[in-house]
């Protein structure tokens, strides 16, 4: 069974939203996640896995810490979905020359839709790195991965992104369909399923509207 | 002749136009998207099949009708079903239908129709791909279907008046598109010419639809009765369009496609625009409004509804389509910015439901200043999309000020300003709407009051120290959807309902018209104050009319003595 891009991202966004984020970061992390299925990259899986780990935790342990150089998380590792929003706020001072240093980070690889919007934004060619992967985002997607495994990482020590000229590796090619693993859909409807009120008869009943029938 | 200067008329102010009392008075115009589709279909001349009808006497079996284009064909698949009383219900929550349907995208094979005749009679419960653009279901109407059957199984024909009380023989419960139970999502599709304006798959769907279910009715009439029963006389075939059950469904899609409704609108008011600027207007052109006034009075008499609130703006309305016509005798319509005039006196002579009528039947003249519109109404929702997180904090301030100045004034301590909420059940992810202090749905409220979300940003701007937004979003991540919301509404004036979608007294029917009003749809009659029904397609030619009859000048009823 394939998933409508759409059903993926609907699923994410409500589920992002069941593990505790605002509804302004859902929505994004909804589109990030499409963007990565997209890509024919384990989305899904990242965000399943990055809920799961994260499941509980409050917003100030994982958000980027402003007062340093290096954007870094009181609480260990930063969360991608919050960074990544960051990222985007962010995106003229990086595409003016500003690089910016992330600490250890979970999930790096949804960092990716982020930085691609944000070079999309600024119409620039930005590299997104941590050990083993560069990414470069210009008028096409161009994943380099120089340790296998490393660009589904649960964790990484260290992010960077900057300002850089396109790179000469084969681009992404687009897809139109999904694939998620049941099990990781499993995972991701559980979340989402927190959003869904309860039915009661009362809400059965007035909830949509009983008014005049419906069978005539 | 008195020379008239081109004057310049500026689209109506968004806190005129986006008040929800006004958009629930919308009704059709020539940019409605039924409009638009079947003036395609005839312009491009597409053709029309029956491929598969294979329906019992007890009205189960399938049936498959293509349209073909220019470049592409597309099937509808239906499956007809024999639905216990019973279980004939037209809410989300239920599981059973007289007739479900697919818009497939080219001729299905016979393994597709096996393969989706196991899925598409299940609808939400089933599984669609992305050869497939749109999952619906219709129930018929008790009142309708068993009646004009025995008629035409006995050689008769149905009485006018009785078709008329109804107006449709099925209606729709859910029209399922983009993406939804595993359909094409609309981006793969949207760079094709004819799903160009918006929900150009769900109205051929909707228009095919309705020739099914008219030739189901007859052949269900011909297996009961052949040597008797006869079809139904094309005049009063006509007379039946499909109808629609809509909920809350609808409701949250405009809040949740800002750029969208933006375009909707804005289309809308610069057709308005372009008609009150213009210097003078021709007899013709003159004579043609005051046509189309007589036939929108007529339409407005034949519009029926029990809801008390309908009642009231039916009484409205009838009483300013006399008055307009009244005022017609004796206006002058083709000197002196003529159109304009008539606006402004509508704006003080008629109530809003008379008002958007007139705003209406004002485009119907000029399809060569209107019709082109209507590929602006599509958007482009990633463009707008991403948050400007270098914008200043004053700047944020002052644009929340200027799009939410309504909703910075009002009180949100008071009971009523919160009185609902709106939330999804877990019974097939209904959308509903609660009472906030009587029930515990608190927890589960969807973004759907940006009003109220924009008074907490902004009470929260207030002391935060001005410097670029990406500040304030990392230390206030329960704002960030509302400051996405306020930086499109400053860039596309009509993106937001400037009215508080959770008072006590919300009508959630408004948000359903206005959206049903760009489908095209007619008649609206609401049966409580969050669902309704509409007529679609009614007197519309059907597939195969379309090349010899007038594919768009349908809606309005015709005078007496002309067709």
């Amino acid at each position: 069974m394939t998933w409508s891009l759409n059903e993926i991202e609907g699923l994410s966004r409500k589920a992002a939203r069941g593990a505790g984020l605002s509804w302004g970061l859902a929505e994004e992390a909804g589109k990030a996640t499409r963007w990565l299925c997209a890509a024919g990259l384990p989305g899904a899986e990242a965000l399943a896995g990055l809920l799961r780990q994260n499941d509980g935790a409050e917003y100030e342990t994982l958000c980027p810490l402003e007062d340093t150089g290096t954007w870094a998380a009181k609480g260990g590792a930063l969360c991608p979905l919050i960074s990544g929003a960051a990222i985007c706020d962010h995106a003229k001072d990086i595409a003016e020359g500003k690089p910016l240093e992330l600490g250890e980070t979970s999930f790096p690889l949804l960092l990716l839709p982020y930085v691609a919007a944000a070079a999309q934004e600024n119409e620039t060619t930005l590299k997104l790195e941590w050990p083993g992967v560069t990414v470069t985002f210009g008028a096409e997607t161009c994943i380099k991965q120089t340790i296998a495994g490393a660009l589904d990482l649960d964790c990484t020590k260290a992010v960077r992104i900057a300002l850089t000229s396109a790179e000469d590796i084969p681009p992404l090619a687009p897809i139109t369909r999904g694939d998620i693993d049941p099990e990781i859909a499993q995972v991701l409807s559980a979340f989402a399923h927190r959003t869904y009120a309860p039915d009661t008869a009362q809400s059965r009943l007035a909830g949509a509207g009983a008014g005049l029938s419906d069978n005539d | 002749m008195q020379q008239t200067d081109s004057i310049r008329i500026a689209p109506r102010d968004p806190n005129v136009v986006m008040r929800l009392a006004r958009l629930g008075s919308f009704h059709q115009s020539r940019l409605s998207f039924m409009r638009v589709l079947l003036r395609r279909l005839k312009a491009e001349n597409w053709q029309f099949e029956r491929g598969v009808f294979d329906i019992d006497a007890r009205g189960v079996g399938r049936a498959v009708y293509t349209a073909h284009g220019p470049q592409r064909s597309y099937s509808l698949i239906a499956f007809a079903n024999d639905l216990p009383p019973e279980k004939r219900s037209d809410r989300v929550i239920a599981t059973e239908w007289d007739a479900t349907f697919t818009l497939f995208d080219g001729i299905p094979t016979p393994s597709d129709l096996d393969r989706l005749s196991q899925n598409v009679p299940r609808q939400e419960a089933g599984r669609i791909t992305e050869t497939e653009l749109s999952l619906s279901r219709a129930n018929r109407s008790v009142r309708l279907w068993d009646y004009v059957v025995d008629c035409l199984a006995r050689g008769q024909q149905p009485d006018q008046a009785r078709i008329d009380d109804v107006g449709y023989l099925m209606r729709t419960t859910a029209v399922y598109g983009s993406g939804k139970f595993g359909a094409a999502d609309r981006e793969t599709t949207a760079d094709r010419d004819e799903f160009q304006a918006p929900f150009q798959i769900e109205m051929l769907s909707v228009f095919l639809t309705r020739a099914v279910v008219m030739d189901l009715v007859e052949h269900m009439a011909a297996l009961r009765a052949p040597e008797t029963a006869v079809p139904l006389a094309p005049k009063l075939r006509r007379r039946f369009g499909i109808g629609n059950s809509t909920g809350l469904g609808m409701a949250p899609f405009l809040l949740n496609h800002p750029a969208l409704l933006n375009n909707w609108i804005a289309a809308r008011e610069e057709a308005l625009a372009r008609i009150r600027a213009l210097p003078e207007a021709t007899a013709e052109a003159a004579q043609s409004f005051c046509d189309f006034a007589k036939r929108a009075r007529l339409h407005a008499l034949s519009w029926q509804s029990e809801h008390p609130i309908q009642i009231a703006k039916l009484h409205d309305l009838r009483a300013d389509m006399e008055a307009l016509i009244a005022h017609l005798t004796e206006a002058d319509l083709t000197r002196d910015t003529p159109w304009n005039r008539l606006w402004l006196w509508g704006e003080t002579a008629l109530a809003v439901e008379g008002q958007e009528l007139l705003a209406s039947l004002l485009m119907e003249p000029y399809g060569d200043l209107v019709d082109g519109l209507s590929c602006c109404m599509a958007a482009d929702e990633g463009a707008t999309w991403r948050i400007d997180g270098a914008m200043q904090v004053s700047d944020l301030r002052a644009i929340t000020q200027d799009v939410y100045g309504w909703a910075l004034e009002i009180d949100w301590a008071e009971r009523d300003a919160t009185a609902r909420v709106w939330y999804t059940s877990e019974a097939k992810l209904e959308p509903r709407l609660g009472e906030r202090f009587d029930e515990p749905i608190e927890p589960y409220e969807q973004p759907l009051c940006p009003g109220r979300d924009a008074a907490r940003m902004f009470a929260d701007l207030a002391d935060f120290p001005d410097g670029p937004v990406a500040g304030f979003l990392l230390k206030h991540p329960e704002h960030r959807h509302v400051v996405r919301r306020a930086q499109i509404a400053a860039r596309l004036p009509y993106a937001e309902i400037r009215d508080n979608t959770i008072d006590a007294s919300v009508l959630p029917i408004d948000m359903l018209r206005a959206k049903l009003s760009f489908f095209g749809a007619c008649h609206f009659d609401p049966r409580s104050d969050r669902w309704l029904r509409i007529n679609m397609f009614q007197h519309a030619p059907f597939p195969g009319e379309l090349a010899g009859g007038n594919a768009d000048d349908w809606t309005y009823p015709y005078l007496e003595g002309r067709a």
